[in-house]
């Protein structure tokens, strides 16, 4: 599989899971810059470029973010409504990946706009598949949307 | 409660009625009420026979005696203050009253108490008239005391339910996150030391692996079956012969070589909640194909017994079976009949049967013999059908 040079924003909090998926990542030859960010507000100021991250050039934005949905400041689900009030980032393609399946958080997700919605299996092996699986759909078959000029 | 003024004094003007028609009224109050007079000061200077029944004393008793020895002290301060104005101020009270028999007992009376008052306006004695609604008051009470106690239980019930929610949703986001650090970091050991480490270190960590994998499908089927306890339910017409055949087509991907003769009943149908009758199944046919896996040739039959009207249904295996002297454990939550390393589960399975069966107001059980197989049975309700 060959993914184009875009990044991934992988926001995810507990720091063996950022080591798992960025393993799964790399295993699966997923070379795509990685930018974690470990916690909602850290992902909002990278995508927004504000905070740490002011200044950035929020016309670069990433391929891909990896959401997890619990996470401390501001939740998973707050992110993605941010992300979906703003013209900048409406379209940015946002994969929820989760512990949990819980009716609640399927239904909050899709109805905030997510594009899609992956639970972490507790089998490496799985996940490893899951992310194989994101990464050829995300990063190489899918076009993503246009760069918003202006 | 206020009514219009009392009479002053003149017994006689009701209209057009003659002196035969006010001694058949006093008849009838007689029959019917309480009767009583009090002087100005509060003591009884008139009594009538129910009077006397009801409060126990002879009218003897009575007669002279200050009114308040049939006080119970039940009401609030606030309300008799309230009476005294009324009738004090020439006006008749009407209300409800706990008043003390004379063995302590206390009744219930509705009560007119109606001032006669002098030229002047001051109260020169009181009528009052009494209906006893004992009966009517204690039953209120108890519906009032019924209905406090459900509103408590609904209470306590909505809130453990909310707890419950609030404990399945941090089990589901928190309880696996360190499964999964158990599990991909063994892993990663394997696939980057394992040359360092001899057969029985690889087999240590894939022990560690297959336990934490357990411990997820373990809090996975808690998370099914709390959810089958608290999903709401609906009472569709439920085809279990497709919802049979949609088990089994998934079955049927893990039977590899396996021989299983699947026999499904024709129209078998329920009322009930299509969703959770699905995970019954599945968790039954499941169990059925799990327990048949050292058959060389399984048979597996899902029917009906009896008339349709009954809505007693079965499934039927060859398998493994059971002794039915531990019957009684079958359907309780984290209970096995067979070792793990005999038939892998979490025990949760027949729990999760049961809890659906029971929310449907039907009735599950089990014949087994080891070795010989196992029958499950349960009821579920019949659907109405308009032809």
């Amino acid at each position: 599989m060959t993914a184009t040079g875009k990044a991934i924003l992988l926001v995810e909090d507990n720091p063996d899971d950022e080591l798992l998926t960025i393993r799964a990542l790399k295993r699966n030859h997923i070379l795509n810059e990685v930018i974690v960010a470990r916690d909602g507000a850290e992902a909002l100021d990278y995508l927004f470029g504000t905070g740490a991250y002011a200044g950035r050039d929020v016309s670069v934005s990433p391929q891909l973010v990896l959401l997890d949905l619990k996470l401390p400041k501001v939740s998973g689900l707050e992110v993605l409504q941010r992300l979906r009030e703003d013209p900048r980032t409406r379209m940015q393609p946002v994969v929820v990946l989760t512990s949990s399946n819980q009716e609640q958080d399927l239904v909050n997700s899709y109805g905030l706009g997510a594009n899609s919605y992956i639970r972490k299996p507790v089998d490496f092996e799985q996940f490893s598949e899951a992310v194989r699986h994101i990464g050829l759909y995300w990063l190489v078959l899918n076009e993503a949307p246009p760069v918003r000029r202006g | 409660m206020n009514g219009p003024p009392g009479q002053t004094g003149h017994a006689d003007n009701d209209e057009g009625m003659d002196s035969g028609a006010l001694a058949l009224l006093k008849l009838g109050i007689d029959f019917h009420a309480m009767a009583a007079i009090t002087s100005s000061e509060g003591r009884f200077t008139y009594v009538n026979d129910k009077f006397c029944a009801v409060t126990q004393y002879s009218r003897s008793e009575l007669l002279g005696q200050d009114f308040r020895i049939l006080n119970s002290g039940y009401h609030p301060k606030a309300m008799m203050k309230e009476l005294w104005q009324t009738i004090l101020g020439g006006q008749v009270w009407h209300g409800e009253l706990r008043n003390r028999a004379k063995d302590g007992s206390f009744y219930w009376v509705s009560a007119s108490i109606v001032p006669r008052v002098d030229p002047a306006g001051r109260p020169v004695e009181f009528i009052t008239i009494r209906t006893e609604i004992t009966k009517r008051k204690v039953a209120e009470e108890t519906v009032a005391q019924l209905n406090a106690d459900l509103q408590r239980r609904a209470a306590q019930l909505e809130s453990a339910n909310a707890e419950m929610e609030s404990f399945a949703y941090s089990v589901s986001h928190d309880l696996r996150a360190p499964l999964r650090s158990m599990d991909g970091f063994s892993q990663a050991l394997l696939e980057d030391y394992g040359d360092r480490l001899d057969a029985t270190g690889q087999d240590y960590l894939r022990r560690v692996r297959a336990g934490a994998q357990q411990m997820g499908r373990l809090i996975d089927d808690i998370l099914g079956l709390s959810m089958v306890t608290r999903q709401e339910m609906t009472h569709d017409r439920v085809d279990l012969t497709a919802l049979a055949q949609l088990a089994i087509a998934e079955l049927r991907q893990q039977q590899g070589e396996r021989l299983v003769h699947w026999r499904i009943g024709e129209g078998l149908a329920a009322s009930g909640d299509p969703q959770l009758l699905r995970v019954m199944l599945d968790n039954l046919l499941g169990n059925a194909f799990k327990f048949t896996g050292r058959r060389e040739q399984a048979h597996i039959e899902m029917g009906r017994l009896g008339r349709v009207s009954d809505g007693v249904f079965f499934v039927r295996d060859n398998g493994a079976g059971f002794d039915m002297t531990y019957a009684g454990r079958l359907f309780g939550a984290f209970q096995r009949m067979h070792t793990t390393a005999e038939f892998p589960g979490t025990g949760i399975g027949l729990a999760t049967v049961q809890r659906v069966i029971l929310r449907h107001g039907g009735r599950v059980w089990a014949e087994a013999q080891p070795d010989k197989g196992a029958t499950f049975y349960f009821t579920l309700p019949v659907v109405e059908d308009p032809s």
